[in-house]
């Protein structure tokens, strides 16, 4: 009751203590001085609206009260429920995870180890899962190449059941066989070894530039030799399965199923050595170039027809030109027969080309793998880490 | 791009990479990886010289490049196992930490599927995996957000916020993305034209650019042109200036300007520059004209200046 609304004047209250108790004071609060929208919207249509507002206002835009207030302070009064709006980036999605980082306090092993991985991952993937993923083609073209690299030793293996000694002169071991088993042109050096090798070296490195997996080697403590010579050696390693592996297999079944003495292998040895002298040479030429065209390109189409092309167009182009010209000098073009003239002078069989001497031969494959090794060593020193 | 007398001290924790394209990250990287011999200076990596001791280094540091650097016809855990094997590591240790790595990266209950099924998020997570299975003392992230949408940007960004404060290691991490740089590290490393541009604290740099930021309400020519004729530099943009906070009086002299040209003030603040607003302070003073940092990474520019100013690092006065 305030003073002087009375109608009859009482005595005043004696006084009493009052107790005061200091109040803060009100915390200041923004101005509330945005204009009444006519439609109650909710606080995410309201910043819609004050959002649109802005974008479309600039300094030349006719001044009305309510796009002053909106361009000043937006259109809300600033009392959105918070919480709700912070429970929206809180919803629980279910999903139990958690995020530890885990140290490890081991020791790296050195290099050997690293380049072992190499050698292991590319080798067991012709095998296995969870390595080299080769493709399914390639393995099986791998095991049927391997089994008819083998049909020498089966028939030696038959020719000993059947005991025909015209039957064993014709498929068992001698210089001939072995020569042949090696670098006889049809069928191993046409529809199996050139393209064991095209199959293996088409994505050995071309398929690292592609996917950029050469940053996950280069980013390692790993050098480019070692990656190159793992590479060179793996694919070499499969290669040598098929060829030598078959190779010995061969010549031991001829020790086994004709139970041969020492006298025996002693004789013949020097000419298993030559044939097997002539498979490496012949893998290492096919490698050499294969990865060379590897390294240039970014598939695995490129190189491989490219190895088939050079080793099959070349012997194509020198049978040609000795036909019509009876001449045999383009053969040096020909990674294959400068490999069959080198390696009938090993195993010391009749020799097919014989107007020139085999060093002529041998000079031509070392030059043929120089460039090629030049060609790949400068690529792979290209390779990038941070791109590629 | 050649780097040129460039000196650097990078500390411990993350540390941001930026300058726009040809600054020399990329040889940056390279150097400190020590895949490229420096013609002259020195320089030591965990202290290992990056000259001769190239293998050490990147022995110690986890690398996650930019590219795509995963084979699409593996799955996740062997290519996170064999990243190990490439360091050295015993086949069944890398195994259990392919495990622990992907685990760590969110990738669980996907690392038994091929990387070509996977995400743009996924491989970057993958990527992570390999560069931290050895548990190395430097990771160098090379644009780790880089094409993430936001949900995988927001866990990249997390994963390596955790892995500098939880794990205790050192992240450097290179960006286009200047949030996520902010984010992250506490320092940055500015190049431009394989020099120094800036270094330093985020914190510290940031200072340079103090500005007060108000909004006009009528008259803001009249105010900017009163403004720069008192000696303010102003920049600005619609209604909303920013005037360069280079003197205590400042806001006494804004309002004075405003009252001489009858201009309404309705809002004045401090304006806190994000590094973004750094970056285009510091590529301004080289000389560059440029709208935003896009601009700048996706544009090749022309140089008017090639120096940064004496007291950002660079050479030029």
């Amino acid at each position: 009751m305030s003073e002087g609304e009375g109608i009859e004047p009482q005595p005043l209250p004696s006084p009493q203590p009052v107790a005061i108790t200091p109040q803060p004071l009100p915390q200041p609060q923004p101005m509330a001085i945005a204009p009444q929208l006519p439609i109650p919207l909710s606080p995410q249509q309201m910043q819609h609206v004050a959002t649109e507002d802005i974008q479309m206002a600039t300094a030349e835009t006719p001044v009305t009260g309510q796009a002053r207030m909106d361009t000043a302070w937006g259109s809300s009064e600033g009392d959105e429920d918070i919480s709700e709006m912070a429970s929206i980036g809180q919803t629980d999605s279910g999903e139990i995870f958690k995020q530890n980082y885990e140290p490890w306090r081991g020791e790296l092993n050195p290099r050997w180890m690293r380049n072992w991985a190499i050698l292991r991952h590319h080798i067991l993937g012709i095998f296995k899962k969870g390595h080299r993923p080769w493709g399914i083609p390639t393995r099986i073209f791998l095991v049927l190449v391997f089994f008819a690299s083998l049909s020498d030793a089966a028939l030696t293996l038959l020719s000993s059941l059947i005991g025909d000694a015209e039957f064993h002169s014709f498929w068992g071991v001698n210089r001939d066989n072995l020569y042949g088993h090696v670098l006889g042109f049809f069928p191993r050096n046409v529809m199996y070894y050139p393209i064991v090798a095209a199959l293996l070296v088409g994505g050995v490195i071309s398929e690292d530039r592609l996917h950029g997996t050469s940053a996950l080697y280069f980013s390692r403590p790993i050098n480019r030799f070692d990656y190159v010579g793992m590479k060179y050696a793996s694919v070499a390693f499969i290669q040598a399965i098929i060829i030598i592996f078959t190779l010995f297999l061969y010549y031991l079944t001829e020790i086994m199923a004709f139970g041969r003495g020492w006298a025996w292998i002693v004789d013949t040895f020097p000419i298993f050595l030559g044939a097997l002298m002539g498979g490496v040479l012949l893998i290492i030429t096919y490698t050499s170039i294969g990865l060379a065209l590897s390294s240039v390109s970014k598939g695995k189409f490129f190189p491989g027809i490219g190895l088939l092309a050079i080793i099959l167009g070349t012997k194509t182009l020198a049978i040609i030109v000795k036909n019509l010209f009876d001449r045999e000098i383009l053969y040096l073009l020909s990674p294959y027969d400068c490999l069959a003239h080198v390696g009938q002078t090993l195993v010391k069989t009749q020799p097919t080309y014989d107007q020139y001497s085999w060093t002529w031969s041998l000079a031509s494959l070392i030059v043929m793998n120089a460039i090629a090794l030049y060609v790949l060593s400068s690529r792979v020193s290209s390779m990038e880490v941070t791109r590629e | 791009m050649a780097l040129e007398n460039l000196n650097l001290d990078i500390k411990k924790g993350a540390t941001g990479l930026l300058g726009p394209n040809g600054a020399g990250k990329s040889t940056f990287l390279k150097t400190i990886l020590g895949l490229i011999q420096a013609t002259s200076g020195e320089g030591t990596v965990l202290g290992h010289d990056i000259r001769t001791e190239g293998a050490a280094i990147r022995a110690r540091i986890g690398y996650m490049p930019e590219y795509d650097a995963l084979n699409p016809d593996m799955d996740a855990i062997n290519q996170v196992r064999y990243s190990g094997e490439l360091l050295g590591m015993n086949p069944i240790i890398a195994l259990q930490r392919a495990h622990a790595s992907l685990q760590y990266v969110g990738l669980g209950e996907q690392r038994y599927r091929e990387i070509k099924s996977f995400s743009t998020g996924m491989k970057q997570a993958t990527k992570l995996a390999c560069a931290i299975i050895h548990d190395p003392e430097l990771i160098i992230a090379d644009e780790p957000s880089n094409g993430l949408d936001s949900t995988a940007r927001e866990f990249m960004i997390d994963t390596l916020i955790n892995t500098v404060k939880q794990g205790d290691r050192s992240v450097l991490m290179a960006s286009h993305l200047m949030d996520d740089v902010e984010r992250v590290c506490d320092d940055i490393v500015l190049l431009h034209k394989g020099k120094l541009a800036a270094q330093g604290r985020i914190e510290d740099l940031k200072a340079i650019d103090r500005e007060i930021e108000i909004h006009v309400w009528g008259g803001a020519s009249k105010l900017e042109a009163a403004m720069i004729q008192r000696g303010m530099r102003v920049r600005r943009e619609g209604r909303v200036m920013r005037i360069a906070h280079e003197s205590e009086e400042l806001t006494s002299e804004i309002l004075l300007c405003a009252s001489q040209v009858g201009a309404q003030i309705r809002r004045m603040h401090e304006y806190e520059a994000s590094l973004e607003d750094l970056f285009l302070v510091i590529m301004e003073n080289l000389g560059y004209d440029v709208k935003s940092s896009e601009d700048l990474f996706s544009h090749p520019i022309h140089a008017r200046k090639v120096d940064a100013p004496g007291h950002m690092g660079g050479g030029a006065s």
